[in-house]
């Protein structure tokens, strides 16, 4: 009987600007979907996996408001999107060694609305914003040193990154411009995608700078709404209702303690360890990928990882994407469903979904044919990882 | 700066507060092992190499741009009404690898280039008793 994990359901809310919804809601809303969608019950379920950053509702919360009453197994992961794989393979791997039988995993929040990253005092339109508050905000860890300046949102982080790149390799805006031009196209054919507008270099061009070398463009689209999946074992998914996905490998690394400052080479990121372990894990080689679900919080770090887990040359990612190798009929197909860029920020849980759509054979009009074998990476800087799922057992 | 958005304070703890306390005083100083000598930042209780003891010694104030980022977008309360400002990351002359967050004062976003040559100026944090390291591009 083999425990192997699969994942067998998947479900998901809208995407907006202002759900007006608790993120209990979302993701109970996301969460019974993901058990219908498997053909299984509330019931079936005796496990739940989240991340979160003090910005959504527990696991057990969601757990009980879909009527599952008697968890074995409960994992809820303080932290950003470098645990969105993560938290699937753990979840894998409390399968695999029997603590659990199916868990629930999911994301919710309300990134737009609620809690922004983008800011460094989290203000949404519900929390009000930093101009009005009068009190100075306090900051401690690591973080004390570089708050004072002004220097504490993650599009001054990763712009800084980039501009290292851009002077060791050469890459340019135009080469992030390929990036967001390519998965906009890509989101065109997404109905779930927030912005699908049609962009070409001009506009890119013309967007507005947010930290010099980052546009607009360049940053993950904010949103509400929730992801959440079941994982199980094969030997459980085999009379389910859907196609069952094999989580074939995980990797992941955190280096430097995850000091974003001290990181020795904003050139690269965790891929670089990541990258080499998730390939040697999987028995396959990068060009045996047909898609590449690669977190974008920004663009940035999609040229950044796709050098790391080796899907490009250093500097050349770029061109690659101005090649069309990264889209229909080249080599991989990048972010199909538009990524975070273009689809919404639910933190990287919605590159796993769109892998599963496709693998599933079922993402309509953006469909890559035939693709058997999704890479999804996420995290950024010095912690993240990569999952390698396959289409069936 | 208006008093309606005051920038983000330190909150200094064991570990932290001789930094503080030394810029206070006018100097920049970083935390180091008092065994092995190599200099820590963040600063540790211990020494992360070699698990001795650390103080906060006196830093020359010197070194230059890894890398920086010119702010164009207000997202940190006490730098809305400032912008664009820009924020470097220095490697200090102390040490290969030994980086300092901190913002370039008077500087023309254009001039900035990585490699240049920095020195630290000591800035009053407005909203409380700290000053910060700031630096200045510099000729040596």
């Amino acid at each position: 009987m083999s425990r192997k994990p699969v994942i067998c359901g998947i479900g998901r809310t809208a995407f907006s600007r202002n759900s007006e919804r608790t993120t209990l809601a979302q993701a109970a809303e996301a969460a019974r979907t993901a058990i219908t969608d498997a053909g299984m019950l509330a019931t079936d379920i005796d496990g739940v996996a989240c991340f979160a950053m003090g910005d959504s509702a527990p696991g057990m919360a969601v757990a009980h408001a879909v009527g599952i009453d008697d968890l074995n197994w409960n994992m809820e992961l303080f932290g950003g999107g470098y645990f969105a794989t993560s938290v699937v393979a753990n979840a894998g791997m409390a399968v695999q060694t029997g603590a659990c039988d199916a868990v629930l995993v999911f994301r919710s929040l309300n990134g737009r609305s609620g809690k922004r990253y983008g800011r460094a005092d989290g203000g949404g339109t519900k929390n009000g914003s930093a101009a009005t508050s009068r009190t100075a905000m306090q900051v401690g860890g690591e973080r004390q040193f570089a708050a004072p300046h002004g220097y504490m949102t993650p599009p001054q982080w990763l712009a800084l990154w980039c501009r290292q790149h851009q002077h060791r390799y050469g890459s340019s805006c135009e080469d992030l411009g390929q990036i967001a031009i390519t998965q906009r196209q890509h989101a065109e054919n997404n109905p779930h995608a927030v912005q699908r507008g049609h962009i070409d270099m001009q506009d890119y061009l013309a967007g507005r700078w947010i930290n010099e070398p980052f546009r607009v463009f360049d940053c993950a689209l904010e949103v509400d709404g929730a992801v959440a999946m079941i994982v199980t074992t094969e030997e459980r998914a085999r009379d389910l209702k859907q196609t069952p996905v094999s989580v074939v490998a995980h990797a992941e690394y955190t280096g430097h303690g995850g000091l974003m400052d001290q990181w020795p080479d904003y050139t690269t990121m965790y891929s670089e360890k990541a990258g080499p372990l998730l390939w040697q894990r999987a028995g396959i080689k990068p060009n045996d990928v047909d898609i590449a679900c690669m977190y974008d919080c920004f663009t940035y770090t999609v040229m950044a990882t796709m050098e790391g887990f080796g899907l490009c040359q250093r500097g050349e990612v770029g061109s690659f994407f101005a090649a069309g190798r990264a889209t229909y009929g080249g080599e991989v197909v990048v972010n199909p469903h538009g990524g975070l860029l273009s689809e919404g920020y639910i933190h990287g849980l919605n590159h796993t979904f769109e892998a599963v759509l496709q693998l599933r054979n079922q993402a309509e009009k953006r469909q890559v044919e035939g693709a058997t074998t999704a890479l999804v990476t996420a995290g950024a800087g010095p912690f993240g990882g990569g999952m390698i799922l396959r289409a069936g057992v | 700066m208006t008093t309606t958005s005051l920038p983000p304070q330190p909150k200094p703890n064991l570990d932290t507060e001789g930094f503080w306390q030394a810029t206070k005083s006018g100097q920049l100083s970083i935390c180091r092992c008092q065994e092995c000598q190599l200099w820590l930042q963040p600063p540790l209780e211990r020494c992360r190499q070699c698990g001795a003891t650390t103080r906060f010694e006196a830093v020359s104030g010197k070194g230059s741009i890894y890398s920086f980022v010119v702010v164009r977008h207000g997202a940190v309360p006490g730098y809305l009404d400032t912008l664009p400002y820009v924020v470097a990351i220095i490697e200090l002359d102390e040490q290969v690898g030994l980086r300092l967050p901190t913002r370039l004062l008077d500087v023309a976003p254009e001039t900035v280039e990585i490699g240049q040559r920095v020195a630290v100026q000591l800035v009053d944090l407005p909203g409380g008793e700290f000053r910060v390291a700031c630096f200045r591009q510099a000729s040596d």
